[in-house]
């Protein structure tokens, strides 16, 4: 329910909001006022309508960095379960050696010399995020593969490619939409960090951003700016979270005792 | 009924917890109040900058100010920013022989008991050619030589106005005795490196924790330091109004929005003047930016007042094409003031033959097209920079970048315009040389203009101030014409203290133009 | 399988020694001009830039560099940084400590608690207990660590006055013993919740998991049958098959960890590793960002590798997700 909302949010943006999220106006720092009702930053822009284009930033960077790390993954980990032999030991190979490599600290390295955007900030997170997911497709695949249709399916001589899409894939799907999900969940986290940090491109409009400034400004007890974003974060984290989990219970009856 | 037994038990770490950190406060408590009249605090955002000794202290205004509290310069400014005696008594330019003459202090001893002599002197000018020091450029001296113990006689290559300011009022003075021992100065952080004759002398520093403690130098030959201990602590930028509005420190620097507020509290709000500038540049090794008419036609088009009133939420001073901000003794007025007028913008870029195509400009059927570069504190200005030049017509991107890297494409002209900042507009107006002509990011690297090159060149050859006046005049009014680089505020900067100790900011900065509230002198009785 | 693993790690190793060596030098700005700074104050000659340049080792090739830079690690020398004006030894011996009195015990009271919790939540999977446990472990999962830490500083240091605005000590109060220690703590409570807070919630939402996995398993439902009292089937049966994943976990949260810390200290103010890394990021300091990144990876290195040793040992069944 939640994340539909947010979703609509994201989409009607530009219609429910006031004003242009980055329009400056020499109102700087003004309260809550029936003009604007979140009041303005410091460069007179409207707060309630960054807020609501900062939904958008954060749904748009968590679905492409989830899609790429998903796809990433499910490409590497489930074609080197098929394909299997000398290119599934080195696929396994990087995957090990990439999850030993602390990756959180270049992401931050990375992005505190090239203040991403929100183009280079979903390439940046997508690379370093696929090797655990990948890892796990792989081992299910394997599974997969011994199971009788898959067999089935190899024996009226299906290739590899098309068992891949015809029968693993959707085999895998919720599988693949819970790692999606937690991707999606880790990415919002990441931008906001790095936004926090001021590691981010400044003239985003997103939630971490918002924060940051805000919180610049936390000696005039700026609750109305610093509240509405932090809690879009935490709402929308949390609504990824119910969905991640209302997803392992499906997949894993056995919870359900 | 588990639940409950559960609760307990994390109910109790907490108060266990709790209950062992309210004893740190009372503790605290006691500590504080005893201690809090001979200590006078400063708080500071960043807290380390370098061990305080003239070599390790980092290259930033604040490390020399914390250097400056244990050495002395020989000459050094007072509360009306005129250069008062410190190690020299009397100094005078001979003209006839292009030197000056120090008198130095008879009555000096540094902090370990060693007399202060010429000797010192001469040695601190050699160390020097060894070991070059950051702040002071001794390049245009020929030599020095001792008259007698305690007079020096400082020849000059040629007439160089600077030198009281940038080297005599900016030098540190070191004890010949322990430096002709110290090799590498960059390195060396033992507790002699500190011995200096300054009012204060170092009791304690700590780099992870970014504090200093001072003691009085109860000998200081201008009276004992009227506070014992003086130190800095470290406390995150937002945190430092709270800091001196609960006591914790005694003077910190606060936000704008704030003054009012510890105005109506007694608290003493301190004023800067402006020496620091945000500052557009401009390629001037690429058409058109290299086009005088095209720099000038951006001047008329960009709204400097509106970059004070929204960017800077008023608490700021419109740049002033000529560079040097209003309130400096050496402005002048006389010069093209580009207020803000779009029209003539635009009629200088039709002369340039940019022609308006739909919403924006064209040139040869070409769209024209600039690129921003800038890095976190500006990128507000830059989006403001790019409303008015799309309202021009100036199809406009901003790209903001970390700052270093903004530093590292300017070096290299590999950018089209830049949007950043850079002190030191307070001190000797040599700082109009080094901003337009030096090789350095911060410059404008303009070479082009011959006459302003001679006018620079000889600004600096002027001993006689209403001389210098004049020539700085004409400097401004043709670097207004020409505009190498746009100057586009000068922001105003607060600090907050209570009564303990009157700080006062030094008109034109501390020794080569530091903005920092903190003068040695104004500890003295 | 094991040398297998054991090279693994070696490349890991020596990726990350020139990811750190490259990475820093490969993205655009001088380290000169950070020294130097940006005030137009200064007046430094040519010369001396180059003589600077000359001592840091950056007038010469990149592989060459890379070369003096591998030989000093092995040698256990991590150079010496020119804007600290300090070996990155010392810096690190000064930094290290404070950021290991914040990650320790945040390690071990997140983990510890999130069990005890998690382990009460899911023995009582499905009831109301159990229910709103979750839903306010998920909201507090969802808030970010630092809106944690800002919160927790804007309240009970700023409004309150109970808890230190910065720094990790009182400076120069000259406390000594029990006083100091006290102090320290004084100002340990608010990073230390933040980062706890920041944790324990990812801990509580795994044990729970877990635990709700073994208890579907046959020996717990064996247990009940043979009339093992409650206490002893939750902390015995249920609780030490549940602590497993909880504690291969660790390594993980380790590096997650190191990311909360770099936010909290920037926050507090608090004198450890991520605040170095900070402003020698922004300073543009090589041998301290690879100084800190060195130290920081070869720590996660290490436990990673303990960890999976001691899991191979306890659980031979699982090699395969170890991860």
């Amino acid at each position: 329910m939640l994340a539909v909302l947010l979703i609509v949010v994201g989409l009607l943006a530009p219609l429910l909001s006031p004003y242009e999220p980055t329009a400056f106006s020499e109102n700087t720092l003004q309260g809550p006022t029936s003009q604007h009702w979140l009041g303005t930053n410091d460069l007179g822009q409207d707060i309630w309508s960054r807020v609501l284009f900062g939904t958008r930033t954060s749904l748009i960077n968590a679905f492409f960095v989830a899609i790429i790390t998903v796809t990433l993954a499910a490409a590497l980990g489930g074609s080197a379960a098929l394909i299997g032999g000398l290119y599934e030991r080195f696929i396994l190979r990087i995957i090990d050696i990439l999850l030993i490599i602390p990756n959180i600290v270049l992401i931050i390295v990375i992005a505190a010399y090239l203040r991403p955007g929100i183009v280079m900030l979903i390439l940046i997170l997508s690379v370093f995020d696929w090797p655990g997911c990948a890892r796990i497709i792989r081992s299910q695949t394997l599974i997969l593969k011994g199971k009788a249709h898959i067999l089935a399916a190899k024996t009226f001589g299906g290739g590899d490619l098309y068992i891949l899409f015809k029968h693993i894939i959707p085999d895998l799907s919720p599988i693949l939409m819970s790692s999606f999900i937690a991707h999606a969940r880790r990415a919002v986290f990441m931008e906001a960090g790095l936004a926090f940090l001021g590691i981010a491109d400044p003239a985003m409009v997103s939630w971490g951003i918002i924060i940051n400034r805000a919180l610049q400004y936390s000696y005039l007890s700026v609750w109305y700016w610093i509240i509405p974003p932090a809690l879009g974060l935490a709402v929308m984290v949390t609504a990824f979270s119910y969905v991640g989990y209302a997803l392992e219970e499906i997949i894993n009856p056995r919870l359900k005792v | 009924m588990k639940i409950s037994k559960r609760t307990i038990i994390l109910t109790m770490i907490i108060l266990l917890l709790l209950s062992l950190t309210g004893c740190g406060r009372e503790n605290k408590e006691k500590k504080t109040v005893f201690q809090e009249d001979e200590v006078y605090t400063i708080a500071d955002s960043t807290g380390d900058w370098g061990f305080p000794a003239p070599y390790t202290h980092y290259n930033r205004g604040p490390g020399y100010v914390r250097m400056s509290l244990i050495f002395d310069t020989l000459i050094w400014k007072d509360k009306t920013g005129s250069f008062v005696g410190a190690l020299a008594q009397k100094w005078e330019y001979v003209e006839d022989d292009t030197a000056f003459v120090f008198q130095l202090r008879k009555d000096v001893k540094w902090h370990d008991g060693e007399s202060f002599t010429a000797a010192d002197v001469l040695f601190t000018l050699d160390y020097l050619k060894e070991h070059p020091y950051s702040w002071s450029d001794i390049s245009l001296i020929d030599r020095a030589e001792a008259l007698d113990s305690h007079t020096v006689k400082v020849y000059l290559k040629k007439a160089y106005a600077p030198l009281l300011a940038n080297v005599a009022g900016t030098l540190p003075i070191l004890p010949r005795h322990i430096y002709k021992n110290i090799n590498s100065p960059l390195e060396y952080t033992e507790s002699d490196a500190l011995v200096g004759t300054g009012p204060f002398k170092l009791v304690d520093y700590n780099k992870e924790h970014g504090t200093y403690l001072y003691a009085a130098n109860e000998d200081y030959y201008l009276g004992q330091p009227r506070i014992n201990k003086l130190q800095f602590i470290k406390i995150g930028e937002q945190m430092i109004p709270n800091a001196v509005l609960d006591g914790t420190a005694n003077t910190g620097s606060i936000p704008p929005e704030l003054v009012e507020q510890f105005k109506a509290k007694g608290l003493t709000v301190l004023v800067s003047d402006h020496s620091w500038n945000a500052k557009l540049k401009f390629n001037l090794q690429e058409e058109p930016f290299a086009n005088k008419k095209f720099r000038q036609a951006l001047a008329y088009g960009i709204d400097r007042k509106k970059l004070v009133n929204i960017s800077q939420r008023g608490h700021a001073v419109i740049g002033s094409p000529g560079f040097i901000p209003p309130d400096n003794p050496w402005y002048s007025s006389e010069i093209e003031q580009y207020d803000y007028n779009p029209e003539k913008a635009r009629k200088l870029l039709e002369e340039l033959g940019y022609v308006l195509e739909r919403e924006f400009l064209e040139k040869g059927s070409k769209p024209f097209t600039v690129e921003i570069l800038t890095s976190g504190r500006f990128s507000g200005d830059a989006e403001l920079v790019k409303n008015d030049l799309d309202k021009l017509g100036i199809k406009t991107t901003v790209r903001s970048m970390d700052g270093k890297t903004v530093d590292a494409r300017t070096t290299e002209w590999s950018f089209q315009l830049v949007i950043s900042g850079h002190g030191g507009l307070g001190g000797d107006p040599a700082f109009f040389n080094t901003n337009v002509l030096a090789d350095t990011f911060h410059s404008a690297r303009y070479k082009d203009n011959q006459e302003l090159l001679s006018l620079l060149n000889q600004q600096l050859e002027t001993i006689d101030e209403n001389k210098r006046r004049e020539l700085l005049a004409e400097i401004q009014k043709i670097y207004a014409i020409d505009i190498p680089a746009l100057s586009l505020y000068y922001p105003t900067t607060y600090e907050a203290m209570d009564s303990k100790v009157d700080l006062y900011y030094t008109p034109g900065g501390l020794a080569s133009g530091i903005p920092i509230a903190l003068n040695k002198l104004s500890f003295l009785q | 399988m094991e040398k297998q693993r054991i090279v693994d790690y070696l490349i890991a190793f020596l990726i990350i020694l020139s990811l750190n060596f490259f990475l820093p030098r490969l993205l655009p700005g001088d380290p000169l001009t950070a020294i130097y700074g940006d005030d137009a104050l200064l007046s430094i000659t040519q010369e001396a830039k180059e003589d600077l340049a000359a001592k840091m080792g950056l007038d010469k090739p990149l592989l060459e560099q890379f070369g003096i830079y591998l030989n000093s690690i092995f040698k256990g020398d991590l150079g010496y940084s020119y804007y600290f004006q300090s070996s990155v030894q010392k810096l690190l011996l000064g930094t290290l400590p404070w950021t290991l009195l914040l990650i320790v015990p945040a390690l071990f009271i997140s983990t510890i608690l999130g069990f005890i919790v998690g382990l009460e939540s899911g023995w009582r999977y499905g009831r109301l207990f159990d229910k709103r446990l979750l839903t306010g472990f998920m909201l507090l999962n969802g808030f970010p660590n630092f809106l944690v830490g800002i919160s927790l500083l804007l309240v009970f240091s700023v409004s309150l006055g109970i808890f230190p605005l910065a720094g990790a000590v009182t400076p120069y109060a000259q406390l000594s013993g029990i006083r100091l220690l006290l102090d320290i703590l004084h100002h340990l409570v608010l990073p230390l919740t933040a980062l706890v807070t920041a944790e324990i919630a990812a801990s509580y939402l795994l044990t729970r998991t877990t635990v709700l996995t073994v208890l579907g398993e046959p020996f717990i439902l064996t247990a009940r049958a043979k009339g093992i009292r409650t206490v002893n089937i939750k902390y015995k049966h249920l609780g030490r098959n549940s602590l497993l994943p909880v504690v291969t976990r660790i390594a993980v949260r380790l590096g997650r960890m190191f990311t909360a810390v770099l936010l909290i200290e920037n926050i507090f103010a608090y004198p450890g590793v991520g605040l170095l890394i900070y402003r020698a990021i922004l300073a543009r300091d090589f041998l301290v960002i690879q100084g800190v990144l060195f130290v920081v990876a070869v720590v996660i290195l290490v436990t990673n590798f303990l960890l999976e040793l001691l899991y191979k040992k306890i659980d031979p069944r699982v090699i395969e997700h170890a991860y």
